[in-house]
C-alpha cells in the first residue's frame, strides 16, 4: 500500500512530515472518557453517516475491534493514529483514506479527530484537506462550538481552533552543535513546542524533532500555521547552511560507515537503526551517499509492530534479525562507490 | 491586575474563600503566592499539573463544588481533578471558573479563528447589538445617514429589550 512516506516531499531533505489535527465534538454527548457504551455507538453511527453521506472520498470505516494488535500498533508507528487510541479499541473506529494521509479517529480524547499527514513541509496543503473535511462534517453534524471559546474540546488546552499543526524535522547538524536548546527556548516563547520524535531528553533519537503550536485560543488557524511555517523555514535554512560547513571527509566517513553497517548487519536494534538512518539521511543531503534511498521509509518499516505485522509475533532478538534482513533488502541496489 | 502583596508583578493566582459565610478574595503573583504557601504546580505529572492550574483557582471555594453540569453531571471539582471537561456543556456551566485557567494557558479567552453559525434562537442579544453598532459606524463613515438612523433605532429597541 502506498503510504505518506512513499511520496516525494517538498523540503524533504530536512522536513520529514507535516501533520494537521482538528479536534471536534458533538453537542449533547459527554466526551468519550465519560460516555456510556450506548452513547458511543450512537455517536459513532452519527459520524459514520455524516462522512459517508457528505464526503466523497475513499475514506474507509474501520471498527478498531476488527484490527489485529500488530496492525493497530503499526498505525502508531506510521503516525496515522495515537497510542492512546489504539491501546483500547472498544467502541473506537477510524476512517482511513487509501494512501493513509487522511485519518479520522472516532472516540479518541474527543469525538472526532481529523488528521492529515503529508511528507515534507506542506502545511497549507495539509490544512486545506483537513478544513475541507471539517467544513462538511460541521455542516452535517451538530458540532460543539461557542462564539467566545471556539470549538469545545475535552482538554481546555485545545479550545478555540482545536488545531494542532506540527512538522517533523531532521536536524543532525544543529543538534551536534548544541544549538537545539536555544532554538527550543526561542520557539517556546512564541507559543510553540519542540520535542524529540523518538525518545526523551535534549538529544532526540535520530535527530528527529517535532515542532507544534501550543496555543489554540486567541489565534486563528491561518496565523498558527503561518507562524509554524516561518519557524520551520528558518530552521530548515539554518540546517542546510550548517551542512555546508561540515568537514567533508569526516562527514563522508560517518555516513558511509552507517550505510555499510545497514547494508551488511545481521542484527539491528531499533535504537541502532534510527541512529544509522539519521546518518544515511545526512549523507544523502551532503552528497556523501548517492542512490535512490528513502531513509524514512526504511526507518518506519523497521519499527517493531511494522515488522510483526508482516512477519508475525517474535522475540526482540528475532525482531533484530528480521529488521536487519528488511533493511538489507531495501538497500540491496545501493552501491557505495 | 497587580499582585496585592508586592504591588509589582501581575497577579496570576486568584483565591476566593468563604469563611463563616464571609467571602474574601486574594490576587497574588506567583512569587507572593509561593511565600503564602499556595502553589499552583505539583509533581503529579502533566495531568496533575493541568489539574493544579485549576486547583489554585477554585479548590478553596466550596460553594462552586456543588454545581453540577446538566448534561454530564460533572462538578468543577471533578474537572479540576483531571484537568479535562466532561462534555461541551461544561464550558457553559463553568464559564467563569474556566476563564482564569484559559487566560493562563492560552493568554487569551476569545476565539478568533473559524466560526460556526449558531442557530438564530441561541444568539446572544449582546452580539446582535455589537454587530449593529459596527454596522452603524460603517454607515456613518459612508455618510448613509438614513440607513444609519434605522440601525440606530434597532439598537435602541434591542437595548431596551435587554
Amino acid at each position: 500500500m502506498s503510504c505518506w512516506y512513499n511520496n516525494a516531499a517538498p523540503d524533504g531533505d530536512i522536513a520529514v512530515s507535516t501533520r494537521i489535527r482538528l479536534a471536534r465534538n458533538i453537542n449533547g454527548f459527554p466526551f468519550p472518557a465519560k460516555m456510556s457504551d450506548e452513547q458511543r455507538r450512537e455517536v459513532n453511527a452519527k459520524i459514520k453517516n455524516a462522512v459517508s453521506g457528505n464526503i466523497k472520498t475513499d475514506l474507509k470505516y474501520i471498527d478498531m475491534r476488527d484490527v489485529p494488535e500488530n496492525e493497530r500498533y503499526s498505525m502508531v508507528e506510521r503516525h496515522i493514529a495515537s497510542r492512546e487510541f489504539v491501546s483500547n479499541c472498544e467502541n473506537k473506529a477510524i476512517l482511513l483514506s487509501e494512501d493513509e494521509t487522511v485519518s479520522i479517529m472516532i472516540g479518541e480524547e474527543d469525538h472526532i479527530r481529523i488528521q492529515v499527514i503529508l511528507p515534507g513541509l506542506q502545511l497549507e496543503k495539509a490544512y486545506a484537506i483537513a478544513a475541507d473535511i471539517d467544513n462538511k462534517l460541521c455542516a452535517a453534524l451538530d458540532i460543539a462550538f461557542d462564539p467566545t471559546l471556539g470549538f469545545l474540546t475535552e482538554c481546555p488546552t485545545n479550545l478555540g481552533t482545536g488545531l494542532r499543526a506540527s512538522v517533523m524535522l531532521h536536524l543532525p547538524v544543529i543538534e551536534s552543535r548544541g544549538e537545539m536548546a536555544s532554538f527550543t527556548e526561542s520557539v517556546n516563547k512564541i507559543g510553540y513546542t519542540v520535542r524529540g520524535m523518538y525518545g526523551e531528553g535534549s538529544n532526540a533519537a535520530g535527530s528527529l524533532y517535532q515542532i507544534s503550536n501550543q496555543i489554540t485560543l486567541g489565534i486563528s488557524e491561518e496565523d498558527a500555521i503561518n507562524n509554524l511555517k516561518i519557524i520551520a523555514d528558518r530552521i530548515i535554512k539554518k540546517e542546510r547552511e550548517s551542512e555546508k560547513s561540515l568537514n567533508k571527509i569526516k562527514t563522508e566517513d560517518l555516513c558511509m560507515r552507517a550505510l555499510g553497517t545497514l547494508k551488511y548487519a545481521r542484527m539491528l536494534s531499533s535504537a541502532e537503526l534510527i541512529t544509522l538512518i539519521s546518518r544515511v539521511k545526512l549523507g544523502l543531503n551532503t552528497g556523501a551517499i548517492k542512490g535512490d534511498i528513502n531513509p524514512i521509509k526504511i526507518l518506519i518499516e523497521g519499527q517493531p509492530y511494522m515488522l510483526m505485522k508482516t512477519y508475525g509475533n517474535m522475540t526482540d532478538g528475532e525482531r533484530d534479525i528480521n529488521r536487519a534482513q528488511a533493511v538489507r533488502n531495501a538497500l540491496s541496489n545501493v552501491r557505495e562507490d | 491586575m497587580l499582585c496585592e502583596k508586592c504591588k509589582k508583578n501581575i497577579a496570576t493566582t486568584h483565591i476566593r474563600s468563604i469563611v463563616n459565610g464571609k467571602k474574601t478574595e486574594m490576587h497574588l503573583c506567583a512569587e507572593c503566592a509561593a511565600k503564602e504557601g499556595i502553589s499552583g504546580i505539583n509533581d503529579a505529572g502533566l495531568g496533575g499539573m493541568l489539574a493544579s492550574m485549576f486547583g489554585d483557582v477554585l479548590s478553596l471555594d466550596p460553594a462552586a463544588s456543588l454545581v453540577k453540569c446538566d448534561c454530564c453531571g460533572s462538578t468543577f471539582h471533578d474537572i479540576s481533578k483531571t484537568g479535562k471537561a466532561g462534555c461541551p456543556q461544561c464550558y457553559k456551566t463553568f464559564y467563569n471558573e474556566f476563564l482564569p485557567y484559559l487566560k493562563r494557558v492560552h493568554g487569551s479567552i476569545r476565539h478568533v479563528g473559524k466560526t460556526l453559525h449558531a442557530p438564530a434562537a441561541e444568539q446572544e442579544p449582546q452580539n446582535d447589538i455589537m454587530k449593529l453598532k459596527n454596522e452603524l459606524a460603517e454607515l456613518v463613515r459612508e455618510e448613509k445617514f438614513e440607513q444609519a438612523a434605522e440601525v440606530r433605532d434597532k439598537i435602541k429597541e434591542l437595548e431596551a429589550g435587554a
